[in-house]
């Protein structure tokens, strides 16, 4: 999590606090309309303290001459990426958002696992799409192993992990993790899945390990996103916000066509599909939300 | 429901309405809010309010929140008028008078569970009407904040069959209704709608506390349940619930109340759901301080 003090010396809390300047509230809107993701007013300050070092690279003074930056500068397009970096950065963490691993496990899995229960062949698989150091579909293979000798007893689970980035990927293969990326991490999850490593570090238990398979993809290779067939639950957090719209909707077009009828679709906590795809439904679970392919049963189609 | 299971509840209810803690203002204010705008006369509420200078000082406590759009309490009743307009300061004192209005001693239910849900209830129904143009929004407000009365009859006057409802449906993480119709075999549906009844409220409202868990059977103002079925809905979901996590999902586009409310307001699809949804997340904080202010004051005051 960013500091309040980078704020403060930014001198943004005061702009964050003060209603009459409404500049970052509009680079929340355009940052909104051209991503997806939405800043609430609670985490302000993190859109304060992105622009902050933004403005510090380029050497502008003020929020106000950052917004032209934004807007009519010839360069605004990458510029409004590179924010969009600052945003991001920093942000994966294992067990990042409870409300989303509660709905998986309280709400999704008991219905796929009712769904599925007359199939032959009892298996679930997950696929985390932009899976960057790992952080995510370890928690996932966690997750789904807490389930193991009870709801998902007698299945198989998968999680297919992918990434455009070599070094990203394999980082994920080694699976060590420092404090801050297990500051959601308990101290049971901690002590069942991970063993202690080098710097005082912790290291994913093989048991979890091999419920994941990693490998590199880029989201735009329609030909290589095609194969991936036959999931029940897509993740894909903070990926989508650096597509540009006809290239975001294909990859979410892919996305539905790779689910299975009933399957489920997870943005990041702050990230809106922003209307770009009408055949997902809008789901609210308690704390999150998500959108559902409709099961072939529910006639919503 | 049977005719003797109507007959029992309204016999308790009846009883609630002699409870002294009811403050003076509540009943004549409620009269007041079911006059036409327009005949509404602005030195009588200052008036009605100087009877109570505990609700007189919360109410401009509460007008000073951000949820109602001023950024420093003002001085008096009458200076809240002149700035917010006669009806918002209506539903203002109607939420600080609901919030004195019962003892919370002793309730099954989390009393700040309650109101938190009830307040959290009408600001989204507010702002939802913000979004359709024609809604009416401080009547959407009221529907909101009241939509749930009967759950403090149930605490008042079933408090035993109504505590093994709130046992059961966090133990199962079930909706309250669910585990009242379960346990107790009617909901606070059912009682609310009696209560109703005797304060002699609004048919719309009336209808708002009878169906919003059942909208296929409204009777009338179809568009007002629809909104607040849909409003208590995502408040549930986005921690404005009864404290407990329920174990369900919502797909608030496809509910029939959506297309219920789409028929009056054709506007409908062109809300951004899930920014208001990111926005609703924005007003937690200042919901969950205005009921620390106004209800557990009155909650201790009055129990």
């Amino acid at each position: 999590m960013s500091s309040g003090t980078s704020v403060g010396k930014l001198g943004s809390v005061a702009a964050v606090n003060d209603p009459v300047n409404p500049v970052y509230r509009q680079i929340r809107d355009l940052v909104y309309k051209v991503s997806g993701i939405f800043q609430i007013d609670d985490k302000l300050y993190l859109l304060a303290d992105g622009c902050g070092r933004r403005m510090k690279h380029l050497g502008v003074r003020t929020p106000n001459e950052y917004w032209d930056r934004l807007t009519v500068h010839a360069n605004r397009e990458p510029e409004l990426r590179e924010l969009l970096n600052e945003l991001t950065i920093g942000e994966t963490c294992l067990f990042r958002s409870q409300p989303q691993l509660d709905a998986l496990r309280k709400v999704i899995l008991p219905e796929l696992v009712q769904d599925k229960t007359k199939l032959t062949i009892k298996r679930l698989r997950l696929w985390s799409a932009g899976c960057s150091t790992g952080e995510e579909p370890h928690t996932l293979a966690i997750n789904l192993l807490e389930e193991s000798q009870g709801l998902l007893k007698g299945w198989q689970f998968e999680v297919l992990a992918t990434d455009l980035n070599d070094r990203s990927i394999e980082v994920a293969k080694a699976g060590v993790y420092g404090d801050y990326a297990l500051r959601f991490t308990s101290d049971y999850i901690r002590r069942k899945y991970f063993v202690p490593a080098d710097d005082k570090k912790l290291k994913v238990r093989d048991e979890v390990k091999k419920l994941i398979t990693f490998s590199r993809l880029n989201l735009r290779d329609d030909s290589k996103v095609l194969f991936m067939k036959g999931i029940d639950i897509v993740f894909c957090c903070n990926v989508l916000i650096y597509f540009d719209g006809p290239a975001k909707q294909r990859v979410i077009e892919h996305f539905f066509s790779n689910l299975n009828f009933g399957g489920y679709f997870f943005l990041g906590t702050s990230e809106s599909l922003m209307g770009l795809n009408d055949r997902f439904h809008l789901i609210h679970f308690p704390g999150a939300i998500g959108y559902w392919k409709p099961s072939l049963k529910s006639g919503k189609l | 429901m049977t005719t003797s299971l109507q007959d029992g509840i309204r016999n308790r209810v009846q009883r609630i309405e002699s409870t002294p803690t009811i403050p003076t203002i509540l009943l004549p204010l409620l009269k007041i809010l079911k006059a036409p705008p327009e005949s509404v006369n602005v030195e009588e509420i200052v008036r009605l309010v100087g009877y109570d200078s505990t609700i007189a000082a919360q109410c401009l406590r509460m007008a000073g929140s951000p949820l109602f759009g001023l950024v420093k309490p003002p001085k008096s009743v009458g200076t809240a008028v002149l700035a917010l307009g006669t009806r918002r300061v209506e539903t203002i004192l109607l939420t600080c008078c609901l919030g004195q209005a019962f003892s919370s001693r002793n309730w099954p239910l989390d009393p700040s569970a309650f109101w938190r849900h009830s307040l959290g209830c009408a600001m989204v129904c507010r702002k939802f009407s913000e979004k359709l143009a024609g809604a009416d929004r401080e009547r959407a407000y009221t529907a909101g904040l009241l939509h749930d009365l009967g759950f403090i009859v149930n605490c008042m006057a079933f408090p035993r069959e109504f505590g093994e409802a709130v046992k059961a449906a966090r133990q199962e993480q079930i909706a309250l209704d669910q585990a009242e119709q379960a346990t107790m075999g009617f909901t606070h549906c059912d009682s609310g709608r009696a209560l109703a009844e005797n304060w002699k409220l609004d048919e719309d409202i009336a209808q708002v506390i009878a169906h919003h868990h059942c909208i296929d059977e409204t009777e009338s103002s179809h568009g007002l349940v629809a909104l607040v079925h849909l409003c208590d809905l995502l408040c549930r979901m986005r921690n404005l619930g009864y404290g407990y996590y329920e174990r369900t999902k919502a797909d608030l586009v496809f509910d029939p109340a959506w297309g219920v409310l789409q028929q009056e307001h054709r506007d409908l699809d062109g809300v951004d759901l899930v920014r208001f949804t990111f926005e609703l997340d924005d007003a937690l904080g200042a919901i969950q301080d205005a009921v620390s202010s106004i209800f557990t004051a009155g909650a201790a005051l009055s129990g």
